[in-house]
């Protein structure tokens, strides 16, 4: 080892850095790989097939578009869901921590989290009513009022809001004809905005239900829509 | 007071430069109190747990790495505490910038204005011009039901309000939604605060204007008002209060901390139940009966006839007091019974539903909606009639001899009542039908235009003062009863209400042992409390 401090020497002058090979498309294939494929690169873990319109794969191995079955007069925390909350219990010190899980549980099966569903859990919690709706407000995550059949989230953050996400959300809002926040009159679309999606490598991001879909940009979202339908 | 045992190790800290001793685990903001420095908070109530939510009291700690918020820090040994310092005051600034890019400049039309924590550190300690050029948001105001009305746009979040609610109702009814930026304080759904009799609280918590008290609004500036130390009358359990007045009216109650006895609350129905302090048919002269009619008179002439008739009266004496009244006023009226050779007294007492406050359970608005229904029954008045208040006056009525009314406004009483007296004497505050067969009629004042005690279900005697000026010729009750009892028998004429608390000590021995001064603000508890239970007095 050396004792010499690290970053001194003309050789870590980055003028001495070898030229990046400007290829064109792909941003971080230097064509040294040319010969392997997506799936040689991706390994066993590559659990599914890129979809045609940009979904994204690694969480394409779920439902394929984990459409909501919910019903907002299902009966709460009865048959599997009554052990999975038992489960959600044993697993936190107290009933205040295992509330978002709890939620979580009530929000898949009427797929909102209305007045009287907050105060069913907040019964079967024994927690106050009050304190159950201030967590089920905070999380923007749960739907406090009704939702479409496809929920499609529209990332407008710093990334997807460069790349046109606020033209992405237009076309939606467009191709839907609802207003922002609205379930379509055939109960198919609820389009909303929304915060970081965590896909900034691949702006514009949405999120349909559970699946991503990346790269979106305006002219697409006919044929996304088509294929939902 | 005798010291806590044992006594807690004391530990020596250094605020600003002067160098105190405190109890170990003394917030470090209770330990400035103590030298003398204020230290801006929102969020820290002493009743209420302290989240350390508003940032608003930061102070710097030497050896401490950040600033410490010191309404959470408790003190350390050999702890240097800089108030003052370049770090403290520009951490305190910049949180007060903070607050006012979004609260409203609204204090012209506020309610708070004038009792309100931003103004006041604003002034104190503020940035001395606004940075903010964008719009402030909006978020309008919402009913909160009961008497709390919630103008949003002025909420610092200091969760104040939702704190007294859980920890202290616990009657968890309101919550804070949404979060960040769009954070506001709201009611469970369209339940509200309805129903729930200590909601008012949070209005004297909320250190902006947020949260109002819609009997209030709009009714008086908090600097035309004028504050005066008091009891409130309307149940015996006697939380120490302000009544707040302006133009000789009372436009408020405000709960005065006594840890004893109401810490630092109150419940509405005491607190909104006071226009009769208010009311204008009152008595203004003493009126001698002549014949049909009533006839105005001085005070000096009233008297001399009155005690003249008391010295010729025969038949017993009997009497029927009200437990609004003062302990000197109930005191002095069973002297001047004794005076005239002893009689049987009674009082009415509208009684209604117990409601203690969970997190202090001392307090509770009591069964008796009366001030003095401890007072009366130590000197010797008999419960009478029914939870409304009415009736039972049937002996006293009829009665032939002497019939003294004090303060009772024997609203259901006949035409006919103390037709059959041979001297009716009626002290009171408004001219009831009732009162028309009396002989006097001697106007006296409220407790509210008064000085004297009250007695509370504690046994724990407790002083007010004159908040309002007395109509007319209106005296204290203890005053007329006291220069009548002079006139009748060897005792002296009260000058003060401390002469007359001192006169009590002829009737009942253990008001004797309390001193006038020894009350001071807080009261006192009535001396061998235990003797007067087991003896079922």
């Amino acid at each position: 080892m050396s004792a010499e401090p690290i970053r001194s020497g003309s050789e870590y002058d980055p003028t001495s850095w070898p030229e990046a090979k400007q290829v064109p498309g792909f941003a971080g294939d230097t064509g040294e790989f040319a010969t392997l494929s997506e799936a040689d690169v991706r390994g066993s873990a590559y659990v599914g097939q890129r979809p045609a319109d940009g979904g994204h794969a690694s969480v394409a191995g779920t439902l394929p578009y984990q459409v909501a079955t919910s019903r907002a007069d299902a009966p709460l925390f009865v048959g599997p869901y009554e052990d999975r909350l038992e489960k959600v219990l044993s697993r936190y010190p107290d009933r205040q921590a295992a509330l978002l899980p709890a939620l979580h549980l009530a929000h898949e099966l009427r797929g909102h989290l209305s007045p009287q569903t907050q105060d069913e859990v907040a019964e079967r919690l024994q927690l106050p009513p009050a304190y159950v709706r201030g967590v089920a407000t905070f999380y923007t995550m749960y739907n406090l009022a009704p939702v479409g059949k496809y929920l499609i989230q529209v990332c407008t953050n710093i990334s997807c809001n460069l790349c046109g996400g606020d033209a992405v959300l237009e076309s939606f809002l467009k191709h839907t004809g609802t207003d922002l926040g609205e379930v379509s009159a055939n109960g198919l679309w609820t389009v909303i905005e929304v915060e970081c999606l965590g896909a900034c490598g691949f702006p514009t991001a949405v999120q349909i239900n559970e699946r991503y879909f990346e790269n979106v940009r305006p002219e697409n979202v006919p044929a996304i829509l088509e294929r939902l339908v | 007071m005798a010291e806590p045992t044992p006594t807690p190790e004391n530990v020596s800290v250094t605020i600003d430069g002067m160098t105190l001793s405190v109890p170990k685990g003394t917030r470090l903001l209770d330990a400035c109190a103590q030298a003398g420095v204020s230290i801006s908070h929102y969020c820290y109530h002493p009743g209420l747990s302290a989240p350390a939510q508003c940032r608003m009291c930061l102070v710097e700690v030497e050896k401490s790495p950040k600033l410490v918020a010191s309404c959470v820090g408790t003190v350390a040994d050999g702890m240097v505490v800089h108030t003052q310092s370049e770090n403290a005051l520009k951490a305190r600034e910049g949180v007060l910038e903070f607050y006012l890019v979004n609260h409203p400049l609204d204090c012209p039309v506020c309610d708070q204005a004038g009792e309100c924590k931003l103004q006041d550190y604003v002034s104190a300690e503020g940035p001395p011009m606004g940075r903010s050029k964008e719009p402030k948001r909006v978020l309008g105001r919402d009913d909160f039901g009961g008497d709390v009305m919630f103008y949003a746009d002025r909420c610092v979040m200091c969760t104040r309000c939702v704190r007294f609610m859980r920890e202290v109702a616990q009657d968890e009814r309101l919550t804070t939604v949404q979060r960040g930026s769009r954070t506001v304080i709201d009611t469970f759904y369209d339940e509200g605060l309805t129903g729930n009799i200590w909601a008012d609280n949070i209005v004297d918590l909320c250190p902006v204007g947020a949260l109002v008290s819609k009997d209030f609004l709009h009714k008086a500036r908090a600097w035309d008002l004028d504050r005066t130390p008091s009891v409130c009358p309307n149940c015996s359990m006697g939380c120490n209060v302000r009544l707040e007045t302006r133009d000789n009216q009372v436009m408020r109650l405000k709960p005065r901390p006594n840890p004893e006895v109401n810490a630092h609350w109150m419940c509405d129905f005491g607190r909104l139940n006071y226009s009769w302090m208010n009311r204008v048919d009152r008595i203004e002269a003493p009126l001698v009966r002549d014949g049909g009619r009533h006839v105005p008179m001085s005070w000096a002439d009233t008297l001399t006839r009155l005690a003249d008739a008391l010295r010729g009266a025969a038949g017993g004496a009997r009497a029927v007091v009200s437990p609004f009244e003062g302990n000197e006023g109930i005191g002095a009226l069973r002297r001047v019974l004794e005076a005239v050779g002893g009689g049987d007294g009674v009082f009415r007492c509208e009684q209604g539903e117990e409601v203690i406050l969970p997190g202090f359970p001392e307090l509770a608005l009591r069964r008796d909606r009366a001030a003095n229904v401890v007072g009366a029954e130590l000197f010797g008045f008999a419960r009478t009639g029914g939870a409304d208040g009415k009736g039972g006056l049937e002996q006293a009525a009829a009665h032939t001899g002497v019939l003294f009314v004090l303060g009772d406004e024997l609203a259901d009483a006949p035409a006919d009542f103390g037709a059959n007296a041979s001297l009716f004497v009626y002290v009171g505050q408004h001219l009831a039908p009732a009162a028309r067969n009396a002989h006097f009629v001697l106007p006296a004042t409220t407790f509210a235009e008064m000085e004297g005690t009250f007695t509370n279900i504690q046994r724990r005697v407790q002083r007010f003062w004159p908040a309002q000026r007395a109509p007319g010729m209106a005296r204290p009750s203890w005053q007329i009863l006291g220069v009548l009892l002079a006139g009748i028998s060897e005792a002296g004429a009260p000058g003060t209400a401390a002469d007359a608390f001192a006169g009590l000590g002829a009737v009942r021995a253990e008001f004797g042992q309390l001193s006038w001064a020894e009350l001071g603000a807080q009261g006192a508890v009535l001396p061998g409390v235990r003797e007067l239970q087991e003896t079922g007095d």
